[in-house]
């Protein structure tokens, strides 16, 4: 008994910290989803609307729709790439010619080039390659691929592709770098045994390396999920959520309802959605990673 | 002995008070700008010089933000002492509690010529009667041609109608390959097709937003005016004469239209006077010596309708300045007829004496003509909806009709039914 009141005692400070910290700003916002508040009145404090908000949000016309690009564009679409691509790039920053031409660390450290560009900057960057008279359209041009320039960033069949390369090129550096640090901690014994038995490159990939990355590609993928659900800035800095409403995400609707039309109680709701979804996913998270992780540690 | 004594402490403390005052550091305010730094630059140096007791901070944000940014700050008891607004955000952002009221002011030291020489002084009144902001400058939008490439296509003079300026754009394009009317049609919530878009309801005697002669406020267009003006602009979109990347381009002085124009790309543009000095200058920097072949005219509309705004800015103060007296100074000094002449030359003064003494010259004789045929915002700036938001909506209806997310139908349709939403909603 005194032990267990000692540790709630050693525990409570933090406790606290977090209840402050976490706990206040949500239950704060929870309380402005259930009022009418505005940028305007805020001095005045918004009145209580109860569930209004929220049924206006569900019955809305956009909602399926800005779901939908959340779920399917910004998070599974930029997720499954970012994986697919980073483990590209590790495997081969992991092959034997890349080192037996010492160009392993040069890729690398080129590939920190990317990562370590803020994300405000790699979109206006991103948007300057991709303009009317930008190094792609140039390009494009100049090789015949196309007649005119390509409006990237305001046609509706390549803005969401546009979106997502510049995500990717920000982001999957981390991804491969990070998977690349677990290749090689891949036993060099396992390929020999694997060998031994006559596997194929594409068996020895499958049966050895792909069992020891999938720790590793579990926890990227859920921290990617994470990034990319709550990402405001590639889409808000590179369209706007336009043309029209066309790449409209959570995050810029609640941007949007907050800071143009003024309702922060409405955008409080929209807030409150993101956060059910993002607590959903960590319950994932925790049964997937966490609890593997606390079962090896004990 | 005593007395002397004691007289002689008093005056020793007050003269050691006189020179604590002398040296003490000056006042410090802030001023929040939404354009360029070198507009105002020697302007406020040179009331620094003049007030060697008052510090000014100037500060730079982008007109997209700047309304939010105050807004969210002002309502936390923080934000700049001074202000750069647009005309409309005053009687709201007064009405939230947001600005110092200027009445005592004004008839403590108003200007030289007195509060009434201003422009816009309705915008500069809440709903409460108290004034909250200090009209700055005047302007209005027209439309801007490069006459060279008129004349390759053709063309020897400037379109009169919208339908005359739709087949002179398309002409350039066809002749010439450049593209013809290239407007900012963004979906966002600036300045972008939601200025031509009004331009063109009032040149056709229509307005989104209404005065009822009870007062209330209502929508002054139905679903086919506004499908009909979607379409309209659409056609420059379809016919390849505004590029489609101008469907990502949020504002008049979007770069890649202000370089297209500059370069001779583009053939006409709409925007604000001091857009086209920019344009002017970067072409004069770029070809020294040589003609500028520009010309500006109004906006295309029968005698009796307006086509364009008279838009413009305000200084305001925040209401938790702790130095308001000093923000006055400096607000009463950028008024001044000496920051129009000698700094401040990219704006036309909102005070009218000022006003009638500029020389518009001939590039600008279109802006001068077009503020015969201008308008204010009034029902739109004093109704129920902000700005910000019908901006917003109406440049997002559009930016579905132009792109082809929606047709201009279910987009005309939507953008009335949200606003009429939002009016319901705000009574």
């Amino acid at each position: 008994m005194r032990d267990r009141l000692f540790i709630i005692t050693m525990l409570l400070p933090t406790i606290v910290l977090l209840l402050l910290f976490y706990g206040y700003p949500i239950f704060d916002n929870l309380h402005m989803s259930f009022t009418d508040l505005s940028l305007l009145g805020m001095r005045r404090g918004g009145n209580w609307v109860g569930l209004a908000n929220y049924r206006e949000l569900f019955r809305s016309g956009d909602f399926g729709h800005i779901l939908f690009n959340t779920f399917i564009w910004l998070t599974a679409t930029s997720v499954i790439l970012r994986l697919l691509m980073g483990l590209g790039i590790a495997l081969l920053l992991n092959t034997r010619a890349l080192k037996l031409l010492r160009l392993a660390s040069v890729s690398r450290f080129a590939l920190l080039i990317p990562w370590a560009t803020p994300p405000i900057v790699a979109v206006v960057i991103w948007r300057f390659l991709l303009e009317r008279n930008g190094a792609v359209n140039t390009a494009l041009i100049s090789l015949g691929i196309v007649d005119h320039p390509v409006a990237f960033l305001a046609d509706m069949r390549t803005v969401w592709p546009s979106i997502v390369t510049i995500m990717l090129w920000n982001t999957v550096p981390l991804i491969a770098l990070s998977l690349l640090s677990s290749l090689q901690t891949v036993p060099d014994e396992y390929y020999e045994a694997a060998e031994l038995d006559g596997a194929t490159p594409w068996q020895k990939f499958r049966f050895v390396t792909l069992p020891f990355l999938m720790p590793a590609i579990l926890v990227l993928g859920m921290m990617s999920v994470f990034w990319s659900f709550n990402n405001f800035v590639y889409v808000w800095l590179a369209t706007g959520a336009g043309p029209g409403t066309y790449t409209n995400v959570l995050a810029t609707e609640i941007y949007i309802k907050a800071f143009i039309d003024f309702r922060l109680g409405y955008s409080s709701a929209i807030g409150m959605v993101m956060a059910v979804v993002m607590g959903a996913f960590g319950i994932l998270y925790l049964r997937l990673v966490a609890r593997q992780q606390l079962e090896e540690t004990l | 002995m005593l007395k002397s004594l004691a007289a002689a402490l008093i005056a020793g403390v007050a003269t050691l008070g006189v020179i604590q005052a002398a040296g003490a550091d000056p006042v410090t305010i802030t001023f929040r700008f939404n354009d360029t730094e070198q507009e105002v630059r020697g302007a406020i140096d040179e009331f620094q010089r003049e007030n060697p007791d008052i510090k000014v901070d100037l500060q730079r944000i982008g007109w997209k933000d700047a309304r939010n940014q105050f807004l969210r700050e002002a309502a936390v008891g923080q934000g700049p002492d001074v202000v750069h607004s647009a005309q409309v955000w005053v009687s709201e952002m007064g009405d939230a509690g947001a600005l110092l009221p200027l009445d005592e002011y004004l008839k403590k030291a108003p200007p030289p010529n007195g509060f009434a020489d201003f422009a816009a002084q309705d915008l500069a009144k809440g709903k409460d009667g108290h004034v909250y902001g200090l009209p700055w400058t005047t302007d209005t939008w027209a439309m801007v041609y490069r006459t060279d490439l008129l004349k390759q296509a053709g063309i020897d003079k400037l379109p009169t109608s919208w339908d005359e300026l739709r087949g002179d754009s398309s002409a350039v394009y066809k002749k010439t390959g450049k593209a013809g009317f290239g407007f900012p049609a963004g979906s966002s919530a600036s300045g972008a097709i939601w200025f031509l878009a009004n331009f063109y309801w009032w040149s056709h005697d229509k307005a989104l937003i209404v005065q009822k002669p009870d007062g209330s406020y209502a929508i002054g267009v139905t679903a086919e005016d506004v499908a009909d003006c979607m379409k309209y602009f659409k056609q420059f979109m379809d016919g390849g004469d505004n590029p489609q990347s101008n469907l990502a381009a949020s504002d008049a002085h979007d770069p890649s239209i202000m370089q297209a124009l500059v370069t001779g790309n583009q053939a006409m543009g709409a925007m604000p006077p001091n857009t086209y000095k920019e344009i002017l200058k970067a072409y004069e920097d770029a070809n020294p010596g040589k003609p500028v072949p520009f010309e500006s005219g109004p906006f295309p509309h029968p005698d009796h309708t307006k086509s364009s705004m008279i838009g413009g800015r305000m200084l305001v103060i925040n209401a938790n300045t702790k130095h308001p007296d000093q923000a006055w100074k400096f607000v009463r000094f950028m008024a001044s007829e000496q920051v129009f002449a000698k700094y401040y030359r990219t704006q036309f003064p909102a005070q009218q004496s000022l006003l009638k003494k500029i020389d518009f010259g001939a590039p600008l004789k279109g802006f001068a003509e077009q503020f015969e045929y201008a308008r204010t915002w009034g029902p739109y700036a004093s109704g129920p909806v902000p700005i910000g938001t019908m901006w917003n909506l109406t440049d997002r209806a559009f930016g579905t009709a132009l792109s082809g997310q929606a047709s201009p139908e279910e987009a005309a349709k939507d953008l009335l039914r949200e606003i009429g939403k939002q009016m319901a909603s705000k009574g």
